[in-house]
């Protein structure tokens, strides 16, 4: 039994006032007669020893102080369940409080301990778990894209979506993070999406889209209406795409989970307007829907002091990119990159050890060790 | 007086297509002083042996590491990425007119590459001429009445193989072990003598009866026969029996000389590359400020009579050698102090421990201040080739030494 645990171990023992050192209580050791000053079964009783000494100072029978100055312990006093005299006492002042303060309950719960365990709510499981049917719960579904972009023309392709839906959610004035809700939109309503124009040096998210035509402004509108009041666990991708299939005719329509899903943003390369890059993310709300939304399509995680440092879409989209580019992790790819050292004539950067060998090659005394050692038979 | 358009000759030397005919008689007659009037054999078109030269050398494979190992010089193309290169260029502060690639050809040496296109033979010709002719104008105006033999010493000390070869050890610059074109270009190439040869004195000379080691050799003809340092030098052959002899058996040759063919062709490069001025500055920040104490190059064997001599020449009264002073004269350290005296001016001053000895050091000493004089504000010959030069003046060149 572990230290910690024995000490723990007290309140198993019963009575809290007759304290007996733990090595004494586990009688692990002979206990020598000595070892009984110890045992201060003295002290605890009412007419103890020590109790009469302080009775006899004070001249008193009920002498001021505590009852028992050495007797608890700091353990005891957390751990240890009220003494019977002061459960007597407190019961005799204060009944009331003592029962709510001790449950812990809200007023107005009646708490009634259980005798059995029918009728308790099951927690884990007894066995046999595997055989168990999945539940909704043990569905995993990851909240970014399985691959991650990595390519310049997806990531503003990305950036663009994020920077276009959020720009709806503002115009229809619905919660911004609604959009995180649907994670791949159908066909149609990205090329929709990636036909609509941003403003460039707009300032305001509400107003920066210029719309292809009123009708996929209609479109685009119905939709987004539909995924800004839909609550979170009821917006379900599939329901979003049926409803746009039966709005909106467009042009052909491939299986969303056949090969053109496979392929991040149904094959676009890039996006058709720049203008997003200059949209501010000063307010707060915004910035972080953003910044979900294009995590979420990017699959790229922005920590909390590049979040605080970036100001515009055009910042956050720089930080992926140079994520991707990231710093040499070799010295001599460093300086190979370092364009003052490149410039310098008399520098010359190796991406390997130089070793004698190159030494000997440079001076041009290799090929005489060469043929030294191929006239002595001890090269090939 | 116009300046010549550098730029063209320049680009002949850079570039391993043009033709170096005018240069290529240069070294074949590397070495050979032209002041003497026997001309060396006249060029004809018939000895010009650049048609003969055979062209794959000059006509580099591309680069790859197995050809690279078969050249016998680094490529042209390797100079760029030479950071040894490139660091000489810019400790010797040259011109950046000079490229690296003219520095890397200055840095081959004929032993290592023979096709003269490629080797530093011919820029070696230019500053070997550049330099001799510059110290010896300097040593001629700053010190009129030199002796012959303090000349060629001085000349030695200037510009001699010795001195080029510490020049080059200062500047840093290494020595590859065997030349090759996997070679660094930043290090001198050449081809070594083997450890163990002995090296001969020089032979076929222009001398007559030069097998007659035991007669004397007179300084004045040595001016004729030698070298600008006075040391023996190989005489005219036909050029296209040395150029056979020449690629029968390229042999190698000193660190030494190397090494001072290597500054000689800096200086013949930088001349091409910058001009005159900038070949003149580099002559006198590099060559000149060395410092050379000439009164220690002399070497009198009979201080007194060459003392009587000259001033018999000079048309002086005899010289007379009276004591000053004295100490000691029955002691063991006597110390005489003695003047020597051409009537009323004393000509020389010296002390010595006997009366000869004290006699002979001041003839030394006015032997040294007749010869070590120099006039005030020289001006060389060549400073006329600037623009805007000031009319010439004829400086004072004396008779020269006493003839015993």
């Amino acid at each position: 039994m572990r230290p910690s645990l024995r000490l723990l171990n007290l309140e198993v023992q019963g009575s809290r006032a007759l304290y007996v050192c733990s090595v004494c209580r586990q009688e692990a050791r002979p206990r020598p007669i000595v070892a009984r000053q110890f045992l201060r079964h003295a002290s605890s009783n009412a007419d103890s020893l020590s109790e009469r000494v302080r009775r006899k100072i004070w001249g008193t029978d009920n002498p001021p102080g505590l009852k028992d100055p050495y007797g608890e312990s700091l353990l005891e006093k957390r751990f240890g369940k009220p003494k019977p005299q002061q459960q007597e006492e407190s019961q005799v002042e204060e009944t009331d409080e003592l029962a709510e303060s001790s449950d812990g309950l809200e007023p107005g719960v009646s708490y009634e301990p259980a005798t059995s365990w029918h009728g308790l709510e099951r927690v884990g499981h007894l066995g046999g778990w595997s055989d168990a049917p999945p539940s909704e719960a043990d569905t995993y579904g990851s909240f970014g894209p399985k691959k991650k972009l990595y390519k310049k023309g997806p990531l503003s392709l990305a950036a663009h979506q994020a920077a276009v839906e959020i720009s709806l959610m503002h115009a229809l004035n619905k919660p911004l993070t609604n959009v995180c809700n649907v994670v791949e939109h159908d066909k149609s309503v990205f090329k929709m999406i990636w036909q609509t124009k941003i403003l460039p040096n707009s300032t305001n998210w509400g107003e920066a889209l210029e719309y292809r035509n009123e009708n996929a402004k209609k479109s685009l509108f119905y939709i987004f209406e539909q995924i800004g009041s839909a609550q979170p666990e009821t917006a379900k991708p599939a329901d979003e795409n049926a409803e746009v299939e039966e709005f909106e005719d467009f042009e052909e329509f491939e299986d969303p989970s056949g090969a053109a899903s496979k392929q991040a943003f149904f094959g676009y390369q890039d996006a058709r307007f720049k203008g997003f890059l200059t949209l501010p993310l000063t307010d707060p709300a915004t910035k972080f829907a953003f910044l979900k939304r294009f995590s979420q399509l990017s699959g790229h995680f922005f920590p909390d002091n590049i979040v605080s440092q970036i100001s515009t879409v055009k910042q956050a989209v720089d930080y992926i990119q140079g994520q991707l580019h990231p710093k040499p992790k070799k010295l001599a790819e460093h300086l190979e990159n370092n364009k003052r050292l490149q410039a310098m004539p008399n520098i010359k950067i190796f991406s390997k050890r130089q070793t004698t060998l190159h030494r000997d090659d440079e001076m041009g005394r290799r090929k005489i060790i060469e043929s030294e050692l191929r006239a002595r038979g001890l090269l090939e | 007086m116009k300046r010549l358009q550098l730029q063209r000759w320049s680009s002949s030397v850079l570039s391993a297509q043009a033709r170096t005919g005018g240069r290529l008689q240069h070294r074949l007659y590397n070495g050979i002083r032209h002041q003497s009037t026997a001309s060396p054999a006249a060029p004809t078109a018939n000895d010009q042996l650049i048609e003969e030269e055979p062209l794959a050398p000059s006509i580099h494979p591309p680069n790859s590491r197995q050809s690279k190992y078969q050249l016998p010089s680094p490529p042209v193309e390797a100079a760029r990425e030479s950071a040894k290169l490139a660091a000489l260029h810019a400790r010797l502060y040259l011109p950046s007119r000079l490229p690296l690639e003219t520095l890397a050809r200055s840095l081959v040496d004929a032993s290592a590459d023979p096709n003269p296109k490629f080797n530093n033979e011919s820029l070696a010709t230019l500053g070997h001429d550049l330099l001799t002719h510059y110290t010896s104008e300097y040593l001629i105006c700053t010190y009129p009445r030199l002796p012959l033999t303090v000349i060629f010493a001085a000349m030695y000390a200037y510009v001699g193989p010795k001195t080029l070869a510490a020049m080059a050890r200062e500047w840093g610059v290494e020595s590859a072990a065997a030349p090759g074109g996997e070679v660094d270009p930043g290090y001198l190439q050449f081809k070594r003598i083997p450890p163990g040869a002995d090296l001969k004195p020089v032979t076929g000379t222009a001398r007559p009866h030069e097998d007659q080691a035991h007669w004397r050799k007179s300084i004045t003809s040595s001016v004729v026969y030698d070298n600008e340092f006075g040391d023996p030098v190989k005489g005219p052959k036909n050029p296209s029996e040395q150029s056979k002899q020449d690629a029968q058996n390229i042999k190698g040759v000193t660190a030494e000389q190397a090494n001072a063919t290597f500054v000689r062709a800096v200086m013949g490069a930088i001349y091409l590359h910058a001009g005159r001025p900038a070949a003149k500055r580099f002559f006198e920040q590099h060559f000149l400020s060395r410092h050379l104490n000439i009164s220690d190059l002399f070497n009198f064997s009979q201080p007194a009579r060459d003392l009587s001599r000259l001033c018999a020449r000079e048309n002086f009264e005899q010289p007379v050698a009276r004591i000053i002073s004295e100490t000691g004269r029955k002691s063991r350290h006597p110390v005489f102090v003695v003047g020597i005296y051409s009537g009323q001016d004393k000509l020389g001053e010296g002390a010595g421990a006997s009366l000869l000895e004290a006699r002979s050091r001041a003839a030394v000493a006015a032997l040294k201040g007749w010869y070590l004089y120099s006039p005030l504000n020289v001006r060389v010959p060549s400073s006329m080739e600037e623009e805007g030069a000031a009319p010439w003046k004829p400086v004072h060149v004396d008779l020269g030494e006493v003839i015993v």
